[in-house]
C-alpha cells in the first residue's frame, strides 16, 4: 500500500473523536446516489472477466503494470478458432501457413526443430525491424527481435517452446501489431486475434 | 458458494470461481469506483485493473479476512493511482464553485437509472482523500476502525478528512440538501 498511509492537506491528527458526527442528510444523498447509479450490465462485467483472466494469463506477475498489449485489436474481425497441431519426429516437416500472394499481404510460417520452434514472416513492405510476441515471452517487444535472412528477405526467430498450445504476434517497427491473416488465430478475449500453435509433447 | 470456497477454487486454477467472484462483487466496486472518478470510462478500467490485481495476488489472499475488505483495497488504491495519473494529464473537474452553486438544484427525489450528477461533480470538486473518506463512511457504512484497515490512515485522521469533507460537500450542494 504505497500511498495508504499518507495524510492529506492540513490534517491534525488530534480531532476529537467525539466532535465528529455523520451528516444525515448527505449520507441519504450519496445511498441516493448510489442506488441510483444504473447497473453495470452483464456484458462490461463479462468484459472484465475475460480480459483479466486473459491478460493475467500473459503478464507475469513481476512485470504487472509494465508493458501491456496494446487494445487496438479489441474489435477487431474475429478469428477461427483453429489451432495448429505441429507434427513431432525429429525433424518436422515445415508449416507454412499460406503460399505468397503475389506479395500483397504478409506470409508466416512456424517449423519445429527438436525443441525448437521457428517463425519466419515474410513482408510485403519494407519494415526496420520485426519482433516476435507471445506468451512465452510476456508479449515484450523487446524480448525476441527477429532477424531478417539475406536470401529471401523474410523476418526470422528461432524459440524453444514446450509443449503446449501458445499464442503469438508479430510486432512489425516497434508499434504495428501484425497477426498473420491466412495462420491459424484464435481469439484472444482481452485483446482480439492472435495467432496460435501447439505444440505437441514427444 | 462462499467468497472463501471460490478463492480456493481459484487458486486450484478454475477461472469460473473468479468468474463468480467477479459478477459478485463488480456492482458494489463500480458504484464506489464511479462516485471516485466520476467518469464511465475511468470507473471501468479501474475495476479492471483491481480484480487483474486481485487474481494475481489471491495466494496472498489471508481467508480470515472479509474478501470484499480485501478487494476495496485494492480498489481504494487503484483509484487512487488513477487519480494521480489523471492530474498528471488534466484536470477533469471544473473548478468553478461559483458555476456550480448557480447551478439549478437537482429535483428532490431521483429517478431510478438516472445517478446524482450534480452530487457527483460536488465530490469531484473535494480533495480526493477526502472524498474517499466520505464515500467509505456514508455511503459504504464503515466504521472509522474498518477504514483505518483498509487505507492505512489514522482514525483521527479519516474523521477530519470526513468532517471537512462534509463541510466542503454541504457548502457545494447545501442548498438542495434541506
Amino acid at each position: 500500500m504505497t500511498s495508504h498511509g499518507s495524510s492529506g492537506p492540513n490534517e491534525p491528527h488530534d480531532i476529537d473523536p467525539f466532535t465528529v458526527t455523520d451528516d444525515v442528510a448527505l449520507v441519504a444523498r450519496m445511498r441516493a446516489s448510489y442506488d441510483s447509479l444504473p447497473s453495470p450490465d452483464a456484458a462490461q462485467i463479462a468484459r472484465c472477466t475475460t480480459a483479466v483472466l486473459s491478460e493475467a494469463m500473459h503478464a507475469p506477475a513481476r512485470r504487472l503494470g509494465g508493458s501491456r498489449r496494446p487494445r487496438w485489436w479489441w474489435g477487431a474481425a474475429a478469428a477461427a478458432a483453429l489451432v495448429v497441431s505441429v507434427s513431432t519426429v525429429a525433424i518436422r516437416r515445415g508449416r507454412t501457413t499460406a503460399e505468397m500472394p503475389g506479395g500483397v499481404q504478409p506470409v508466416g510460417a512456424t517449423t519445429e526443430r527438436g525443441d525448437t520452434t521457428r517463425f519466419d514472416l515474410t513482408l510485403p513492405s519494407t519494415a526496420r525491424e520485426v519482433a516476435l510476441v507471445g506468451d512465452f515471452n510476456g508479449w515484450d517487444e523487446r524480448a525476441t527481435p527477429m532477424v531478417r535472412r539475406p536470401n529471401d528477405g523474410a523476418w526470422s526467430a528461432a524459440v524453444p517452446l514446450p509443449p503446449g498450445r501458445h499464442m503469438y504476434a508479430f510486432v512489425v517497427d516497434g508499434k504495428k501489431w501484425l497477426v498473420d491473416p491466412l495462420a491459424p488465430q484464435v481469439l484472444d478475449k482481452g485483446y482480439g486475434p492472435a495467432n496460435a500453435v501447439v505444440v505437441d509433447g514427444p | 458458494m462462499t467468497d472463501a470456497e471460490l478463492v480456493l477454487r481459484t487458486r486450484a486454477g478454475d477461472p469460473d470461481a473468479f468468474g463468480t467472484l467477479v459478477s459478485r462483487y463488480y456492482d458494489a466496486c463500480w458504484r464506489f469506483a464511479y462516485h471516485m472518478l466520476g467518469e464511465r470510462a475511468d470507473a471501468e478500467d479501474v475495476l479492471q485493473d483491481s480484480f487483474l490485481r486481485a487474481y494475481l495476488a489471491i495466494d496472498r489472499y489471508d481467508e480470515r479476512d472479509q474478501f470484499r475488505g480485501w478487494l476495496f483495497r485494492i480498489l481504494t488504491n487503484q483509484c487512487r493511482n488513477a487519480l494521480t495519473s489523471r492530474g498528471r494529464r488534466t484536470r477533469r473537474f471544473v473548478q468553478d464553485e461559483i458555476a456550480l452553486e448557480s447551478a439549478p438544484a437537482p429535483p428532490l427525489g431521483l429517478a431510478t437509472g438516472v445517478e446524482d450528477a450534480a452530487l457527483v461533480h460536488a465530490l469531484g470538486l473535494l480533495d480526493p482523500l477526502q472524498r474517499e473518506a466520505l464515500l467509505l463512511k456514508y455511503a459504504e457504512g464503515l466504521e472509522y476502525g474498518e477504514m483505518s484497515a483498509m487505507t492505512g490512515a489514522g482514525e483521527s485522521a479519516l474523521k477530519m478528512r470526513v468532517k471537512r469533507g462534509s463541510e466542503r460537500l454541504r457548502a457545494l450542494i447545501g442548498r438542495s440538501l434541506d
